[in-house]
Parts: C-alpha cells; structure tokens; sequence
C-alpha cells in the first residue's frame, strides 16, 4: 500500500508517452526495463509466426511513438504506400507504368524526408540569398526517418529492377521497415537479406542470444562509457575554440575521432546484438575503420551498409565506373555530397562529403602507381597515418557548428601548438587519456581475438555472465555522471 | 520459451534487481576510496510528486514563500534599503562581475565580500560546507551567487548535479538571494533549465540570452562587457527580482570588495 502511494502515476503515464526531450534510446534503462517484459513474450510466442510478427510490430510503433509521437503514422503509411507500390511494379508488365509508379514513391518519400530534415536549411539558404526574414519552422525530425526512408526506397527499387520479388503480405513489409533494432540508427538493412530470415522465421539458438548479448555489451561500452565521457571534453573544446591551443584542440580532434566511431559503431552493435537475440541476422556495419590503409578502404569498413546503400543505389545508376574515368571521378563526387548532406543539413557537411570524395578520386587516380610500390611495415604506416590524419583532419568539419569554427580549430592547430601542454593536460585529464589510449588499443586487437572473447563469453557459466554484466552497467553508471576537467587552470 | 532465453532474461532481471536493491542501500559504497555510484531508482521512487495545483497565496509563509518553499510567480518583496553585507561567491566570473558590483555597493553603503573559488561548479561547493562557513564567517544578510559556466556540458545534468544544488539552495536558506546564470558561448546540456526549475522565483537572472564580447579564451566576457554584464543584472534586480536592495548607480566604473577570498580549482 506504501509503495502505491509512493508512485505517482501522471509520472508513470509520462512514461509511456511521447516526450520530445527523452527518446527512447538502446542506452536508457527505460528501454531495458521495457525490454525485460518484451523479451519473455517474445520468447513464448516466436514460433508463432504470426502473433510474433503482430507483438513486435505492436512493440516497434510503441518504441517510435515514444521517440517520434504521433510521426510513427508517418511510418506506418510510408510502408503502406511502398508496399502497394511495390506489388503494383511486380505486377504490371507495362514498363511506363512500372517506371511512374517506381517514381511516385520515390517522389513521396524523399520529399517527406526532405521537408522534415532540410526544409530550415533551404529557407535559411535562401534567406542568405535573397534576402528576407524567413523564420525557422518548429519541425521536430521523426528519429530514424533518415534510415527507414533508405530501407524503403531500396525495397521498391530492388523490386522495379527484379532482383526481389515484393512481399505478399503487407504485415512483413511493416515489420521489415518498422523492426525497433534498426529503427533510430540502422544499420540499413535491405529487403532481400532480412525478408527471407523473416520467412524462415528460425528460432535464435544459444549462440545467437548470448553472441548478441556480448555484441550489445560491447556497444554499451563504446556508446555510454568511451563516447559519452570522451564527448564531453570535445563539446568543451569544439564549444570554444579560441579558449584552447593548437594541442588541446588536437586532442579533441582525435578525441573526436575516436568517439564518433564509438558512438556510431556502438550504436550499430546494439541494434544487430538486439536484432541477434531476436534470431535475425544483420551482418555488420562497422569493420575496425581505423585500420584502413586508404580511403576507398575506409569506406569500405565504415558504416557499411550506408556505404553499399549510396554505392548500389547513387554511384552505380549514375553509371558508376562505366562511363570513364572523368564521369566516374563525377559520380564519386555527386555520391560523397550526398552522403555528406544526408549526415546533417549544414554546409559543413557537404564539406566532409566532398572532403572524402576527393580523397576517393586522388587515391583512384594513384592507383596504379600505388599499387607498385612494395608493400612493407615502413609503407603501411605511412598508408595508415595519411589515411587516418585525413579522416580526422575532416572529422572537424563534420563536428564544427560552423565554417568559422572549423577555421578556428583548424588555425590554432598550425599556429598555436606547443608540446609543452602535453604534461599537464595528461595530468589533469588522464582518465580522458586513458580512455582515448584504450579505444585505440581496442580497435588494433586482431578479430580472433575478439572472436575468442565472445565464444568464451557464450560458453561461460551464467553466474559469470552475469558478473561481466553486472560490471560493464557499474562502469556506466560510473562515467555517466564523471566530468571531464573544462579549463586548465594555466590559462587563467 | 527456450533454456537460453530463460538464461538471458533471468540475467537482465538479476542485473536490474542488484541495481534496485543498491539504490535504495542508506549508505554510499566506497571501494578502494572510490565512490561506488547507483542507479536512480530510489531518487525516481522518492521524487517528490509535482503539484500541478497553482498553491492558494494566502498560505504564504513570513518569507512570502509558498507551502512547497517557492515564491509564487511575480512575488517581490518590498525594496529594503538598509545596507547590507552581500556576499558575492562564484567562479572565475567574478573577476569581471564583481569590481562592478563593488562600485555599486560602496555608492549604497553594502559591504561586499567576494569570493572566488576557480573552476569551481555546485558539485563543488555542494560536496563541501564551505559556503555555510562563509555563512558563519561573515554573517550576510543577501547572497549573490554566479555559478554554472563550468557546467555548461555536463551529461544528465539535471540529475547529476539537482542534489547539490538543493544542498547550495538549503545552505543559502533564509537569506534573500540572487542567482547570476553562466554566460552561455554555446548551448548548454541543461544548466540554466535546472538553475530555474531550482532556484526561486525571481532569483534567477538567465544571462544565456545576453550578448557579450569575450576576451580571448573565447569564454569569459571582457572586462568592459562584464561590466555590462553586471549593469543588467543590477537593472534586472531593481525592476523584477524578488529581492530588490538599493543599488544606486555609481560615478566610479569599478571598486574592490571589502573582502576578497580566493579559492584554488579543485582537484
């Protein structure tokens, strides 16, 4: 009776309803409480096909509503829509109007995206322009709108060009495009992988529980221990430049490195380490990124499944590789911008996209030449420190609220470093060293051995589980509230 | 429901329970001197519910508070004109703000003890009884406080850092005072919507809206914008705080504070 008066049940509503300030996310322990009631339905029911495809859909909207509000119709209508579409291109064997339809949806939903993702940053554009006193619209960006448009696309586009056929059932393509795993932040998983695990429906086997259990503990890790607390120094450094010097701002240049790829590959290792527990396979997204030795490699290992989304789906219908080498060089370009706008509607984007596609250019027109040069230890390492000075040098732009920002860090790197601040900045903010060292570490351990790690992991004793457990939650609830040192009191 | 999905969600279970259960434990764990920290399950059981009821203004109390310790909105106490020992404690803003402030207070006959404690945030001084010393030191009969700067990037600041700020407010009791925002040069993650979910009504001067020129560590104002700086908030305390003094304007642009303690940054 205690504990019923001590809950106040508007705050339990609030809860369950969608507020703007508090999306549900893999990292918030709302989401594991909710996951802990989910996951023994789930387990009962799985092998009804049915009724597990209805409670995770249920479940799905429910996460988006809470993240998104009522924008999950949006959702549910854009399946709805692709889906027909879809069924109509299978059907008709009329190619002008398989050709109309295939462009009614893409109209639709890259207009959708469109308005909600850059309709401030084209008035704002035009503002500039033409003058004028536009004001911002108070839009709020439906979470994941971004990836869930991708995914559909590349299903209506993957059945105009007969590589899938479309799904009969319209409740598959729902759950397909509204599966919570991939919902906020990918990865972009296509259609003709996922659909046929939907069909099999096989159920998850020891392996696959506890393997996703290990991948989404390493994800915890990346996301609410190393990139959380090593942001915070970056937001302080990146807030205020002119209040840092060349090396510090380095610092957070490589801090920023490293916690950009905690943060989007831990995400990723959660969704597919969920979407594992779950008994769906969703491959991988991020492959050791900072081991390239070129660019195209980088690409390559980082964040894959959008790589391959804008390669099969912008590079190759530009004609990719086969028109020569200066419309290749073109498509390149053309495919890295918009890879860049789609991370963000800002300029400073356009810029890391356009960054990267230049790189992607110089090293296809090196190439040959490249490729004679003797691979040896000395020849690598220069490969790897060009390749990972120039991510991180574009990083900045992809980080920096503005141009003039950006030139800010960027000047004081050149003109205002001295070593001389390397004792003390280890001094007073040696746990942000530490953990910069340890990511860094972490990301040169050879894949069998991480492979070792989860396979001892799945073969362990619960109770050990539960203290590896246990022990990684401690951590965060330990670094969840730690601060990073802001100034060094030398400069005052 | 298959054995390894029995396994898993028995682990999730016990991993949740072990984290309740360690929350609600009365006392910190401490391992190898480090502060073992706990979920938030006890704080979120134990919130106080909020009141969504407007209070009656008839239950005001002598200090014009409501029963649940607020002023209600727009309350301002009458101007006091007697003088007064201010005491001005804060961060490095003070360097700017507070010679300002101690030309104004030698123009209205205020004692002003300033005291600086470097890079210092409400973690800091709600961890320590250094401002209830200060208290029983100098015996002031108005505070001024300019804290949050340092706390402009904080994660989960509201719950992070709303104990210790409850514990600066508790310490300040009775005593009229007044709370100078952090000159914000980028969004903050939360400080200034704690500072006024927290402070008073009519206690909260919200600086992240001014314009300032800044001196080159791009985050503190120049001496000249800290002036002006102090110049609206003293504005901003004869028309709209809750707590209005005489402040009259002074010929002199700056002064120094009867008492000036400085405090080294934390460790």
């Amino acid at each position: 009776m205690m504990l019923l008066n001590a809950i106040d049940f508007n705050q339990l509503l609030s809860l369950f309803t969608f507020n703007r300030d508090e999306p549900l996310l893999f990292t918030s322990g709302f989401f594991w409480v909710l996951f802990l009631v989910f996951l023994p339905i789930y387990a009962t029911i799985k092998s009804s096909r049915v009724k597990m495809m209805t409670f995770v859909i249920a479940f799905s909207l429910f996460f988006f509503y809470k993240s998104s509000g009522w924008f999950f119709l949006l959702l549910v209508a854009t399946s709805f829509i692709d889906w027909w579409v879809a069924q109509f291109i299978d059907s008709s064997k009329n190619r002008l109007e398989r050709r109309i339809a295939l462009t009614v949806s893409l109209v639709l939903s890259l207009s959708v995206l469109l308005f909600f993702k850059y309709s401030n940053f084209v008035m704002s554009n035009l503002e500039s322009l033409v003058g004028g006193n536009f004001q911002p619209l108070d839009l709020i960006l439906p979470v994941g709108i971004s990836f869930y448009t991708f995914r559909t696309i590349s299903y209506v586009v993957d059945v105009y060009k007969g590589k899938i056929q479309p799904s009969d059932d319209y409740i598959d393509y729902l759950f397909f495009l509204s599966y919570f795993p991939c919902l906020v932040a990918g990865p972009i998983v296509r259609a003709r992988d996922f659909m046929p695990q939907l069909q099999e429906n096989k159920p998850a086997t020891r392996e696959m529980i506890y393997g996703g259990l290990w991948l989404v503990m390493l994800g915890i890790l990346k996301k609410a221990v190393f990139a959380d607390y090593i942001a915070q120094y970056n937001n302080i450094a990146f807030g205020n430049p002119t209040g840092y010097t060349g090396f510090e701002l380095l610092m957070a240049v490589l801090g920023y490195t490293m916690q950009i790829y905690c943060d989007f590959s831990g995400y990723s290792d959660m969704a597919i380490g969920l979407s594992s527990i779950m008994g769906f396979n969703l491959g991988i997204n991020f492959d050791y990124p900072y081991r390239s030795l070129n660019v195209t490699e980088f690409w390559r290992r980082w964040h894959i499944t959008l790589s391959f989304w804008l390669r099969d789906y912008v590079y190759i219908p530009l004609g990719g590789n086969r028109k020569g080498q200066v419309r290749q060089h073109f498509n390149l370009m053309v495919t890295m911008l918009l890879g860049g706008l789609w991370h963000g509607a800002a300029w400073t984007f356009v810029v890391w996209g356009a960054g990267h596609g230049i790189a992607l250019c110089v090293h296809k027109l090196c190439k040959p030449w490249l490729d004679r040069i003797e691979s040896t230890r000395f020849t690598r390492s220069v490969s790897w420190l060009m390749t990972f000075g120039l991510v991180a040098f574009l990083w900045i732009f992809f980080r920096a609220s503005s141009f003039h920002v950006a030139g800010q860090v960027i000047s004081r790197i050149f003109t205002d470093f001295e070593w001389a601040y390397l004792p003390v900045f280890l001094e007073k903010r040696w746990t942000w060293c530490l953990m910069l060292a340890i990511i860094f570490a972490l990301h040169f351990v050879p894949r069998r051995i991480w492979d070792l790690l989860r396979d001892k992991f799945i073969s362990s004793p619960w109770a050990v589980k539960l203290v590896i457990f246990i022990v990684l939650i401690q951590l965060v609830l330990q670094f969840a509230s730690a601060t990073v040192q802001p100034f060094l009191y030398s400069q005052f | 429901m298959n054995k390894p999905y029995w396994g898993l969600w028995a682990l999730l279970l016990a991993a949740l329970c072990f984290f309740a259960v360690l929350s609600f434990w009365p006392e910190g764990f401490k391992i190898g001197g480090v502060e073992i920290k706990t979920a938030s399950f006890a704080q979120d059981v134990e919130a106080e519910p909020k009141s969504e009821k407007p209070a009656k203004t008839d239950s005001l109390d002598e200090h014009g508070r409501l029963p649940n310790g607020r002023h209600p909105k727009g309350w301002r106490a009458p101007m006091d004109t007697t003088a007064k020992t201010i005491l001005f404690i804060g961060d490095s803003m003070l360097e700017g703000l507070a010679p300002r402030l101690a030309a104004y207070c030698d123009k209205s006959g205020h004692r002003l003890i300033e005291v600086i404690w470097y890079s210092s945030s409400t973690l800091c001084w709600g961890q320590t009884a250094r401002l209830t010393e200060l208290k029983k030191t100098y015996h002031p009969d108005y505070i001024m406080v300019c804290l949050g700067a340092n706390e402009l990037y904080v994660p989960d600041i509201k719950k992070a850092r709303r104990p210790y700020l409850k514990k600066m407010l508790a310490e300040i009791g009775d005593i009229p005072y007044v709370w100078i925002g952090p000159p914000n040069w980028d969004e903050d993650t939360g400080i200034n919507d704690l500072l006024s979910q927290e402070v008073d009504e009519g206690c909260f001067y919200l600086s992240a809206n001014d314009k300032f020129d800044r001196s080159r560590d791009g985050a503190h104002p120049t001496r000249a914008s800290a002036h002006k700086w102090m110049d609206r908030v003293i504005k901003w305390m004869n028309t709209s705080c809750a707590y209005p003094i005489r402040l009259n304007t002074p010929s002199e642009t700056i002064s120094r504070a009867a008492r000036i303690v400085i405090y080294q940054p934390p460790v």
